[in-house]
């Protein structure tokens, strides 16, 4: 009995640094990605182990691309994760607001609260924070696109590309709205395509109507035509040369004779596959790329350049759904079912020089087939990097869009929900007794961490910003938050700071969870 | 506690600290460079191949930089020398100036975020006063202005000593490849002019052809070296000795079948040479090669034929005389022909020497619009800095046309910048006015570098321009307004009116170099954070 009782403390003291070492090891991830939070945050420079560079700011994009070694700073990357599926953006925040809570949980467990107790009231609070944030969320009407341009603005504000988000926020509003039709509670962003490339600045970037290719051009080779108006187009997935049989095979010749009997035979083979084409009316063809043959020979090129075809090939496999879908069409696998009823048809089919590459472009196509509409952004950037991140940040936009879809409803930005939440979980912490109470405050308090660090990264000083915001929300300002334009306290609704509610309630929920998992983690065992 | 990942990491004021000096250090290397003055670099790859260049772009792209701050500088030049072709050196120096001094300010516990903003407005302001003040339209300026604006950009390349041949020689080249656009603005296609670089006496006997030229020899020596009313095939397909393709086989029991079958393979090109000589073609233009065996039938017919011609030049030839780059004779009926029509025609195709090259010419082309300058120099890195530096004053001329604006060199339009925007920080009370004025103090690295290039005593040069920008400024009196256009006189030590002397830069080259130069420091001094992650191990090889 008297050896039982030290090991039970030795027992008792290795869960404790367990739980201490995972949440300094998580918070640890969270200081990292503190710093490139809000409007001013800075960016982050990652040369990944290839040696290639990536400039960001996106929290998601950060964390993915560190490659952190503890396995609870793992599931802290898995939970910005979690938020980049779920509401595409805010996924630093999320990050941020579970460094703060595991923080407050240091405090907690040494006063000797016990981790489930503890888990449980943050479980409390962070049901009523929810509550508070669907209580001050004003609604709103998708038609309204003003406003939904605003909050597009608002997503792209903190990013590298800020500068263009003039350009980048009407884009994204119109293409998700594009294929939204009434009624809808999820957009499925697959049907949006985002092309880059590379040329020409992010201003550039235009919402395409009807379908680009970034990456094909139109086949030069036979001098065929670049621009075709009103066009009868065709998605192939056969090949336009000489056949082959499956297995290898040899044709033998003994004569010299049987040589001209092969070049004719191969012509006549090929003229009468590019005849069928033709003869339906067909004008520009678009080709499946082809990896065991070619997909075109000379012959065919030529063919089909002299009755005036434009042929488009490399087509990729991924991309015909999204073509056909958008043409209108049905991709056609052999030559015997072409007929002229699956050509699709458009205003113009042109290929442009657009920097140093080319790009094929369809204006004017029908794009109401019965599968869901598509729409096509055109990203341009003057280096990879930049264009990168364009991407990156059209992407959140576009997320950004898709959230209000899901839940119509707006909060307002700048550290104002939480500070708002803050202040009525305190209230509610003074109507609770025991442990509870206390873990409630502390929860309250760590809520705090968003608008002191956007205060922080807009070279504001944050202790007075966040006691002025307090204040006037102890008073019943309820949407004051951090103006960092002008280095204040203001009404955000009125400054049009504006954030989807789904972003900011995917980000609490999934914060408070995550710790409460990392909470009662008392052992990790490393298995060989 | 940190975190634990495969790698280094490094943030805050130390990543700022490094990168600022890994950026300082590239600019250092083109510093030099930089102006009339401007001393070359040489620089060996690992094979040992040599350049010769004081284009800053060039130089950037040799150097294979591993710092990714650093890198990003290499792009900026690069994107410079995309956009205008030139101002690729001044543009990497702006930047790291920039960054240097916005460092500095860090260290007095200002926030990046408001040096940022202050950079951004500085930018915006200088942009506008450069339209507003700094521009001159090229129409009040007469002819000789675009022609001095090629000398401005050649004066501080190799060639400078015979910039007047070459900005002559340039102007005229670009002036004539212009065409009207759809938007009805004349476009200057600068792909239409064909700089070919031949080996051999000097820089000084250059020329300037009308017309389009090869840089290949006809095929045979049997074939004349000139025809008159030409008429040219451009065939895009292989005049070889026959070949099945893959997967054919040939078997033969009986050597008389071989023999057959070996004749019968000379046969089928013979018979595709024939179709095309029978349609009256009388040059040839072939992307692929053309035999030993069927040059004898071009001889015979008194045909120039030329082989291995470039896809790009064969297309460009085809569309100017009309012809149809053919991949295949093929047709409709799947038959081999070759018709009249898609024969193309120019006055003269000739073959000249020039040097130790063989030039196959062709000249009055039915709808020729391309231009062909010919390089003459002594040595190989010669020839290719002179190429570079003729492709920069190119681009510049081609700027000017189309944007018909210029500003003065020397200088001048960075020291005017500097005191106005000094003045408008005064006007500001918040923190951003120390980032304007740390702006417009990093502008005057430009005047600095070019008369500590120069060998001049820069302190000298810079008040008296300063002064003199100033009084222009902030009098109104006429005769001191003309001031704002005092730039530096690199040669004599003085300071000048240089839009008299002549010393002009196009307006856009300023403005997107401006542009560039502040979005680069602000992309670097956003970063403050640089993880760096450790290589990945290769794989261990399993002994198979």
């Amino acid at each position: 009995m008297k050896a039982a009782n030290p090991e039970k403390g030795l027992a008792n003291e290795k869960q404790k640094s367990i739980r201490m070492t995972n949440i300094s090891a998580a918070k640890a991830v969270a200081d990292t990605v503190r710093t490139s939070l809000g409007p001013r945050g800075m960016d982050k420079m990652i040369k990944d182990s290839k040696g290639e560079v990536m400039i960001t700011n996106d929290g998601a994009t950060i964390m993915k691309q560190m490659e952190v070694l503890h396995p609870t700073a793992k599931m802290l990357v898995e939970l910005s994760k979690a938020q980049d599926i779920e509401a595409g953006d805010g996924t630093t925040s999320v990050v941020v607001i579970a460094g703060a809570l595991l923080n407050s949980c240091t405090a907690l467990l040494e006063k000797g609260i016990h981790p489930s107790q503890i888990s449980d009231s943050f479980k409390i609070a962070g049901d009523h924070a929810s509550k508070i944030l669907e209580e001050m969320s004003v609604k709103l009407d998708l038609s309204d696109t003003t406003s939904l341009e605003k909050i597009a603005s608002t997503s792209l504000a903190s990013k590298v590309v800020s500068q263009h988000s003039q350009e980048l926020a009407p884009i994204a509003v119109r293409a998700v709205m594009s294929i939204v039709s009434e009624g809808d509670e999820n957009v499925d962003l697959k049907n949006i395509k985002v092309s880059k490339k590379l040329g020409g600045t992010v201003d550039d970037t235009e919402l395409i109507d009807g379908l680009v290719f970034a990456s094909n051009h139109a086949s030069h080779a036979a001098g065929g035509p670049t621009r075709v108006e009103n066009p009868k187009i065709a998605l192939i997935q056969f090949c336009l040369s000489s056949p082959k049989t499956d297995m290898e095979n040899n044709i033998i010749v003994q004569d010299y004779t049987g040589m001209d009997r092969i070049l004719r035979e191969e012509r006549k083979y090929i003229v009468n596959l590019c005849k069928k084409i033709v003869d339906t009316g067909c004008n520009v063809l678009l080709i499946q790329k082809s990896v065991l043959r070619d997909a075109m020979n000379d012959l065919s090129l030529h063919y089909l350049a002299k009755h005036r075809v434009m042929v488009v090939r490399d087509i990729e496999r991924e991309d015909v759904d999204f073509i056909s879908r958008t043409l209108g069409i049905t991709p056609i696998a052999h030559v015997d079912q072409f007929t002229s009823n699956k050509l699709g048809s458009a205003k113009l089919v042109e290929e442009e020089t657009v920097g140093e590459g080319k790009i094929v472009r369809i204006k004017g196509c029908s794009n109401n087939s019965p599968q869901g509409k598509t729409a096509s952004i055109l990203v341009r950037g003057s280096n990879q990097l930049v264009l990168d991140e364009a991407d990156r940040s059209l992407h959140d936009a576009l997320c950004v869009i898709r959230s209000l879809v899901k839940k119509r409803a707006l909060v307002p930005g700048g550290g104002a929900p939480e500070m708002e939440m803050s202040q009525k979980l305190l209230e509610l912490s003074r109507t609770l007794t025991g442990a509870e109470s206390i873990c409630v405050r502390s929860f309250s308090e760590a809520l705090e961490i968003v608008p002191y660090t956007l205060a922080e990264n807009a070279g504001l000083n944050p202790i007075n910003i966040v006691t002025e915001l307090r204040n006037r929300h102890t008073n019943g300002d309820k949407h004051a938050g951090i103006n960092v334009r002008r280095g204040g306290v203001s009404n955000m609704m009125e400054e049009n700071v504006v954030q989807p509610l789904l972003v900011s309630l995917s980000a609490l929920n999934l914060a408070t969870e995550c710790v409460r998992m990392i909470l009662k983690i008392d052992d990790v065992v490393m298995v060989r | 506690m940190s975190v634990s990942i495969l790698g280094s990491r490094e943030s805050g004021q130390n990543i700022r600290d490094t990168n600022v000096r890994a950026v300082q250090a590239v600019a250092n290397i083109v510093k030099s460079s930089l102006g009339p003055n401007g001393l070359d670099k040489m620089l060996v790859d690992e094979i040992g191949d040599v350049v010769i260049s004081n284009d800053g772009a060039t130089i950037l792209r040799s150097l294979e930089v591993q710092h990714p701050a650093a890198k990003v500088l290499v792009e900026l030049s690069r994107l410079q020398d995309q956009e205008v072709g030139d101002g690729t050196t001044s543009v990497v120096i702006v930047a790291a100036e920039l960054l240097k001094r916005a460092n500095d300010l860090v260290k007095y516990k200002i926030h990046p975020t408001t040096i940022i903003a202050g950079f951004r407005l500085a930018m915006k302001e200088s942009i506008q006063y450069i339209k507003d003040y700094l521009s001159v339209k090229t129409e009040s300026l007469g002819k000789d202005a675009i022609l001095n604006v090629a000398k401005t950009s050649l004066n501080s390349k190799l060639i400078g000593a015979e910039s007047d041949h070459f900005a002559s020689m340039i102007v005229n080249c670009v002036e004539a490849v212009g065409v009207m656009g759809a938007s009805k603005e004349m476009k200057y296609p600068i792909k239409s002019i064909k700089v070919l670089k031949c080996i051999g006496q000097s820089a000084k006997e250059s020329v300037h052809l009308n017309g389009f030229a090869l840089m290949t020899g006809r095929t045979a020596q049997g074939m004349p070296t000139s025809i008159k009313n030409a008429r040219i095939a451009c065939l895009d397909f292989n005049l070889n000795k026959f070949k099945l393709q893959m997967g054919a086989q040939v078997l033969v029991n009986d050597a008389k079948n071989l023999e057959k079958i070996r004749l019968r393979e000379l046969e089928i090109t013979k018979e595709r040479i024939e179709k095309v000589l029978k349609a009256g073609a009388n040059v040839i233009f072939a992307t692929k090669a053309i035999d030993d065996f069927a040059l004898k039938y071009f001889v015979e017919a008194g045909a120039i034929a030329v082989r291995r011609v470039d896809k790009k030049d064969i297309r460009k030839i085809a569309k100017q005389c009309g012809a149809e780059v053919l991949i295949t004779l093929m047709n409709n009926e799947g038959e081999e022909v070759f018709n009249e029509s898609s024969l193309g025609s120019a006055e003269e195709v000739s073959e000249e020497r020039l040097g130790d090259n063989d030039f196959i010419f062709i000249k009055g082309m039915k709808h020729s619009s391309s231009q062909t300058l010919i390089l003459r120099g002594a040595n190989e890195f010669m020839l290719d800095e002179i190429e570079r530096s003729v492709h920069d004053a190119i681009c510049v001329v081609k700027r000017v046309l189309e944007s018909k604006s210029v500003v003065v060199g020397g200088g001048a339009v960075e020291t005017a910048l500097s005191i106005y925007l000094d003045s408008f920080a005064r006007t500001l009370g918040s923190k951003e006015q120390l980032a304007i004025s740390e702006f417009a103090e990093s502008l005057l690295v430009i005047p600095k570098t070019l008369a500590i290039n120069a060998a001049q005593d820069a302190c000298d040069l810079l008040a008296k321009l300063k002064m003199y920008h100033s009084a222009s400024q902030n009098s109104s009196d006429e005769k001191k307004q003309e001031y704002k256009y005092v730039g530096l006189d690199l040669a004599n030590g003085k300071v000048r009116n240089n839009l008299k002397a002549g010393v002009l830069e196009p307006t856009i080259s300023k403005i997107k170099s401006l542009k560039f130069a502040t979005e680069a420091a602000i992309s670097i001094l956003r970063i403050d954070d640089l993880i760096e992650l450790a290589p990945k191990p290769e794989k261990e090889r399993d002994g198979h």
